[in-house]
């Protein structure tokens, strides 16, 4: 709630500076007309927002976390970047909730190339994301992006899988930027 | 965009569907949507702003040379170099996003921006550093940089061809 708070007041803080750049270089006028065009955009993608977030509400309770953490640990190679990848995707929740729980990956000892896909999974792919990119931005943007970096996790977890095959979630070697870990086996 | 509004529309009831069959929290989810909308609401509406500013404030010139699809690399890099700097959460980067795409930036613009926020955006340093170390996020950033070029210019090679 407190992130949330300060996201808004610095969007208020820089769409105060813009408004008087606007004013400034335009004057009343079109500060009005972006105005307009600002109100015309809420009209027009309320009904998907609110669609949207119906969406979301219903991914987060279908996809639990405990599902995800079955899925990640249960493959492994190609099939499990793949998996890990989608994993992240579908991981309901923001970057409070997806951090500590990549940072479990530790204890249960998975392959870094596994982290790395899951990672790079949610970055790119976050379906709860893509209602939103549909509705905000327009849906063939958002089909034209989600097609072109679909391959994105996959190829990253396959050059982490060449280079680091054996390395697990150790933390060393994950803060040495994968170099100079415990189990460090790089050739 | 009604057709949008339809396609999510029927994506949820089947959300709720295979919730009702499988979970059994088809409420709880629609409680926890909607309780998301509700806080994300200000900052939509901020954003939406914001973005009908950005639109009526690039001039027509920068967008021409910068942006558009005749800007071709120099759109992609600054595509990239852009949405690694908005460091913000989607609520409020996609409007902005919305807003780049109406002024007239070409198709490999505005993929290297979503990707570029995707991959780069600077809105996930404090999470990565903390957990990870500034090293793992520096790489990862790194490696992250041809992906979010070569989306953009995928994209502007497909303008270029089919559009």
């Amino acid at each position: 709630m407190v992130k949330i708070k300060n996201s808004l007041i610095v969007i208020l803080i820089i769409t105060a500076i813009l408004m008087l750049v606007v004013y400034i270089t335009g004057g009343g006028e079109l500060v009005i007309k972006g105005l307009n065009i600002s109100m015309n955009t809420a009209i027009r993608t309320l009904p998907m927002l609110f669609v949207s977030f119906i969406v979301i509400g219903q991914i987060q309770v279908l996809l639990s976390k405990e599902v995800l953490d079955q899925w990640v640990q249960k493959f492994s190679g190609i099939k499990g970047i793949i998996v890990s990848a989608i994993a992240g995707g579908l991981f309901p929740g923001g970057p409070y909730v997806y951090y500590p729980f990549i940072s479990s990956f530790v204890e249960k000892e998975l392959p870094f190339y596994i982290f790395i896909s899951f990672i790079f999974g949610k970055h790119v792919y976050d379906f709860t994301r893509i209602p939103m990119e549909a509705s905000l931005v327009e849906p063939k943007i958002a089909l034209i992006r989600n097609l072109i970096t679909i391959p994105i996790p996959i190829i990253i977890g396959m050059l982490a899988k060449r280079f680091y095959d054996k390395n697990t979630m150790d933390i060393s070697f994950i803060r040495a930027g994968g170099k100079n870990g415990s189990n460090d086996n790089n050739p | 965009m009604a057709l949008t509004t339809i396609i999510l529309s029927i994506v949820a009831l089947l959300l709720i569907y295979a919730n009702i069959k499988i979970t059994g929290r088809q409420y709880e989810g629609l409680k926890g949507g909607m309780k998301q909308m509700v806080y994300m609401l200000p900052i939509i509406l901020a954003a939406f702003i914001l973005s009908g500013m950005i639109e009526v404030v690039i001039p027509e010139e920068f967008v021409k040379e910068w942006l558009s699809k005749e800007a071709g690399l120099r759109g992609i890099l600054l595509g990239s170099f852009g949405g690694m700097l908005l460091a913000m959460g989607p609520y409020a980067f996609f409007p902005i996003a919305a807003s780049i795409l109406t002024s007239g930036a070409g198709l490999g613009t505005i993929i290297s921006i979503i990707t570029g926020w995707c991959l780069l955006s600077l809105s996930k340093m404090p999470f990565e550093t903390a957990f990870f170390g500034m090293r793992f996020f520096i790489r990862k950033t790194i490696l992250s940089i041809p992906f979010s070029l070569a989306a953009g210019l995928i994209a502007h090679v497909l303008e270029v061809i089919f559009m």
